[in-house]
């Protein structure tokens, strides 16, 4: 039987996965990943997600760090600032597969953030501003769970769509292969952090702005 | 929703098959096509099964006169009269012939009165289409006796003949893994339940407090198909668009198959439809008293007791009923046999809570009934 405290981890994780599943849905209606998973991605979508994923995932390491200087449990802070450690250079994985896509390098790093990526990147930085940023499990939720879950049919669709090699879909398949051990430490996470209802709530609120974001990104494309 | 099982059946063909006995009926490929099936058993966990097919290929059986049969026993345990009958609603996966509806096969079969039919075609979620569609019938006032019949004949598409000249079977004699796991999983029968609208006036009746089935193909492509042609980049082209009949046989378009990999990425989202169950109250985890899972192999109830656990989901492992590994995996009738031998267990009491689930491959369902066990007039 449950004590009180692992009862509230558990309605976080019931709320996190149905968080997912209502994204994971409404991300197939999304253009550019309806034309992937219908078979009809272009090399130019390719490109353009690489460009505009970029221009986010250059942020990770800066805003999981600086949740990671709010948070005064110890434990979670050392879980943090691996985390932000692992993904911190993820973004030179993503110019490397634009230029194998056929993209110039000084393009992508020059380029700005869309209007969906701007209001994902300021709620990550603003939650994490804030004073025990514990909630901030939740966005992490939702950024590995893409990675763990996602990813990998996304990097093999793209590759046998576009003919391209390991070297273009790589920042896909790396996440595809990775994130599992993430998600695992995630799981750990959340058992020391959820430790009464607000909190619980707080991470699935948190998971679901980002979740909403994140689609947002993706539906502002090139839109900047 | 005030509807009641009152009565089940069953109609298994034959008498158990054991896995060493297995290739007598559904014919043997190769030599490398049963060290296979030795590979999926083991994934599968089944140890038994009833085939329709005889052991030289033949068979007096049809999906329809299964369902007949499962039919006639629940009649027999009824304390209705068939002529009382006035609804049926059949489930399968592939029916005996393209057109007309199953259940117009099984009325004709069965010795019903006239009587409204129902033809739900699926794979085992159709078991739990016709019974909410049974269940509403009877809870709307429109019929008062009502049969939902689940039946399967699977083993006839595992013979030699259906692979031969065929693209899916390689010269080597072997066939692709999606193709290979369910020639070794599923099996034959069907079984089904009697409706009404209030419970039998001797023994136990299951009330059914409420059915909830959801699709997921928004996000899902079909991932175990029959009657497609599969091209190079998956996608599927269906049998009849090809140019001569023949021509869609040989590119295997009548095999069924099923995309292993697909399973794994859907159990989380079929899990997820009991947590969102749970939080919205209809399900009290500690309140179940059977859990009755249709699942297709061993190895994902392990997977799905791990994530269960993790979101404080887990129905104790005790209070499990299934009969998967010794009457095997019968499709859409399988949902409908765990009820009838739960029933017939003589392990239910009156007040007891069953959950049933009936998760769907086919391109993603997910669906769960509530029923309590209550004894005498209500």
């Amino acid at each position: 039987m449950s004590d009180g405290r692992s009862l509230h981890v558990e309605a976080a994780q019931r709320g996190l996965a149905r968080v997912w599943i209502d994204f994971e849905s409404a991300l197939a209606t999304v253009p550019v990943i309806a034309r992937l998973l219908g078979g009809r991605l272009r090399i130019e979508d390719y490109r353009s997600l690489l460009f505009n994923l970029r221009q986010q995932v250059v942020e990770g390491g800066r805003w999981i760090s600086r949740a990671a200087s709010n948070l005064s449990h110890e434990e979670l802070r050392s879980l943090f600032i691996r985390h932000a450690a692992a993904e911190h250079r993820d973004y030179r994985l993503l110019e490397d597969n634009y230029v194998a896509a056929g993209g110039d390098r000084d393009v992508i790093r020059s380029g700005a953030k869309n209007i969906g990526s701007e209001a994902l990147s300021a709620f990550m930085f603003h939650a994490a501003s804030r004073a025990e940023p514990v909630g901030m499990l939740g966005a992490m939720f939702v950024i590995e769970g893409l990675g763990n879950r996602l990813a990998g049919p996304w990097a093999a669709a793209i590759r046998d769509q576009l003919g391209l090699g390991e070297d273009a879909v790589s920042f896909l398949a790396y996440h595809g292969e990775n994130d599992a051990d993430h998600l695992a430490m995630f799981d750990d996470a959340l058992a020391l952090a959820v430790t009464d209802e607000a909190v619980a709530v707080d991470v699935v609120r948190h998971a679901k702005v980002v979740a909403r974001l994140y689609r947002l990104q993706l539906e502002e494309l090139d839109n900047v | 929703m005030r509807a009641f099982i009152t009565a089940s059946g069953q109609c298994l063909p034959g008498s158990p098959v054991g896995n060493a006995a297995m290739a007598d009926h559904i014919g043997r490929l190769s030599e490398r096509c049963e060290r296979e099936g030795r590979l999926a058993l083991r994934q599968n966990g089944i140890r038994s099964r009833h085939y329709a097919m005889d052991a030289n290929g033949r068979t007096d059986w049809t999906v329809a006169r299964l369902a007949a049969g499962a039919v006639a026993d629940i009649l027999d345990r009824a304390e209705i009269d068939r002529s009382r009958i006035g609804y049926l609603a059949t489930a399968t996966t592939q029916n005996d012939i393209m057109v007309p509806g199953l259940a117009s096969l099984v009325h004709g079969e069965s010795g019903l009165p006239p009587l409204e039919v129902s033809s739900h075609q699926s794979v085992c979620a159709s078991s739990m289409m016709a019974l909410k569609g049974a269940a509403l019938q009877i809870s709307a006032g429109e019929h008062r006796a009502a049969l939902a019949v689940g039946a399967e004949f699977a083993s006839r598409y595992f013979r030699p003949g259906h692979y031969a000249e065929t693209d899916t079977l390689s010269a080597d004699g072997t066939l692709p893994r999606d193709a290979a796991f369910l020639r070794w999983t599923l099996s034959d029968g069907a079984a089904g339940v009697l409706v009404e609208d209030r419970p039998a006036g001797r023994g136990l009746s299951l009330a059914i407090d409420w059915i909830s089935l959801r699709s997921f193909a928004d996000r899902f492509a079909p991932c175990m198909t029959g009657g497609a042609m599969a091209g190079a980049d998956g996608t599927l082209t269906p049998w009849s668009h090809a140019d001569t009949i023949g021509d869609a046989a040989r590119r295997g378009a009548f095999q069924l198959r099923q995309d292993m990999d697909a399973l794994h990425r859907m159990l989380p989202v079929w899990l997820g439809e009991l947590m969102r169950l749970v939080d919205e109250g209809r399900v009290a985890v500690d309140e179940v008293d059977w859990f009755l899972c249709h699942f297709s192999a061993k190895s994902l109830r392990e997977e799905m007791v791990r994530l269960a656990t993790r979101a404080g989901c887990m129905i104790p492992e005790e209070r499990w009923f299934t009969n998967l590994y010794e009457k095997g995996n019968v499709g859409a009738a399988s949902p409908f046999l765990l009820i009838d031998d739960l029933l017939r267990s003589g392990r239910l009491r009156a007040g007891q809570r069953i959950l049933c689930a009936v998760p769907e491959s086919g391109q993603c369902i997910m669906a769960y009934a509530l029923m309590t066990v209550v004894e005498g007039p209500q």
